[in-house]
């Protein structure tokens, strides 16, 4: 009970670290380790997720109009309520989570071992600020542009590889998805994968930073925890986040027109 | 009228109390080449903590370049420190950086002064110690030999220009052939530091 405390105070604390110095990535050095963090996390996992995204929305357009015996319209409903506003996001965040978590969490944990954080500290460098805010604000865009570019893939994908699978064209498909999609999709899963991206460097960045022990062994157990407790986050987050839009506070703000 | 700004007799005092009485009483004196001999190892980490920090403990009283670290201010205390290099295990090479990434890093994340001196008095650093600079200015510290990591750390220190230098066991981890090598780091520091201060910190050589 006390350790949950003391990461949830730890999470706080690296919270309004990363807000209020924020201003410091002006500095050359953290501004070569942004660009590094955003090219790492967003643009060599592009490559990785083209297939997978694709396939996601031909298989939830066929599985719609399949087993749900769906016409066009609501397989296309279903695309964009599920892709462009879960899947999404969701899916991008699973891939940083995988990726960029565990190499930050095992890098900073590797890093505060071997006495490096320390040999910032004493070469007048913050830990916090070199380390961590690159990381957190480098990793919240490159989260972002992921979504966006899973979403992407995921549509056309969809619509490209969904004619060999039912009986729709690929003209009926994007056309109802023209009609339907509304900027307020766009900024709902970019609000949110932004959040995810935030919550995930948090976590990592603490855990790699706060290993169990000053122990190689310790450097598992560090990017354990920073992979679960993200995960876990990810999906609190998400569900919050789908509450107070869809739920009482904003009911009816940005639902899909059926 | 303007006061002159007088270069402090002593560059370095340290002592450390225990039981009343003085454990551990060293100083050194400006512009000159000290060797000191903590003695244990617990006494030298302590010295090199309360250097390195610019802090010391309830126990010990230094002194650094004629300025008492006890009652230093946050900012006062980061500029006295600015002045001092130290060269000690305690301060390892960032292992994802390369060499010039490590060597510029402190002046990168301070935002002065511009790297393009930095980067040619580190060239000129590693090329007096037979070494190819743009080679080896591209690897990362793990791909580098006990003596090319002393002697990176060491231009890190040397960029720095620092008033007063501190070598923490210079000679350990090396073979008889680097210890030959290393012995230049005082000829080089003193080429660019005419002015500076330099203390070997040593333990005690054993049987002594």
């Amino acid at each position: 009970m006390i350790r949950i405390l003391r990461e949830f105070e730890g999470g706080v604390r690296l919270f309004f670290h990363v807000a209020m110095r924020a201003g410091a990535l002006r500095r050359p050095a953290m501004r070569e380790s942004f660009l590094r963090q955003v090219y790492f996390t967003g643009v060599t996992a592009a490559t990785g997720v083209v297939l997978r995204a694709s396939a996601v929305g031909a298989l939830i357009i066929a599985f719609t109009i399949n087993v749900l015996d769906a016409d066009v319209e609501l397989a296309v409903k279903i695309l964009l309520w599920v892709v462009l506003r879960e899947v999404g996001p969701l899916a991008a965040a699973l891939v940083v989570i995988l990726r960029t978590g565990t190499a930050v969490a095992s890098e900073l944990a590797m890093m505060r071992i071997s006495g490096q954080t320390e040999a910032l500290r004493h070469l007048g460098i913050d830990p916090y600020d070199y380390l961590v805010i690159p990381r957190v604000i480098g990793v919240m865009l490159a989260t972002a542009a992921l979504t966006l570019y899973i979403q992407f893939l995921a549509v056309l994908g969809g619509m490209v590889l969904s004619p060999f699978m039912i009986q729709a064209t690929f003209d009926e498909l994007s056309n109802r998805f023209f009609e339907l999609v509304t900027p307020v999709d766009l900024y709902y899963s970019i609000i949110k994968s932004l959040l995810f991206g935030f919550a995930i460097m948090n976590v990592c960045c603490y855990h790699g930073l706060n290993p169990p022990g000053l122990t190689p062994n310790a450097v598992p157990q560090a990017v354990t925890r920073a992979v679960t407790q993200s995960a876990m986050v990810v999906l609190v987050l998400n569900a919050v986040f789908a509450y107070l839009v869809f739920g009482v506070l904003f009911f009816g703000l940005v639902t899909a027109r059926v | 009228m303007q006061a002159a700004s007088a270069t402090p007799a002593l560059a370095l005092r340290y002592s450390r109390k225990r039981d009343g009485r003085d454990e551990v009483a060293v100083s050194a004196s400006a512009s000159s080449v000290h060797h000191i001999r903590l003695p244990d190892r617990d006494a030298k980490t302590r010295f090199i903590d309360a250097v390195l920090d610019a802090r010391c403990g309830r126990d010990e009283v230094l002194e650094l370049l004629g300025e008492d670290v006890a009652h230093l201010k946050p900012a006062a205390r980061r500029r006295l420190r600015r002045r001092v290099g130290v060269l000690t295990s305690a301060v390892p090479l960032i292992s994802n950086l390369n060499v010039w990434e490590n060597i510029s890093l402190p002046a990168a994340y301070h935002g002065t002064p511009p790297l393009g001196p930095i980067a040619e008095a580190a060239r000129q650093a590693l090329a007096a110690f037979d070494t190819d600079p743009e080679r080896l200015l591209a690897r990362l510290p793990d791909e580098l030999g006990p003596f090319e990591r002393k002697l990176v750390e060491f231009t890190r220190l040397l960029v720095s220009a620092p008033e007063l230098a501190v070598f923490d066991a210079l000679g350990d981890t090396l073979d008889s052939a680097d210890h030959a090598r290393v012995a230049r780091f005082e000829a080089e520091y003193l080429a660019r530091q005419s002015a500076g201060t330099l203390i070997y910190v040593d333990l005690p050589e054993r049987g002594a």
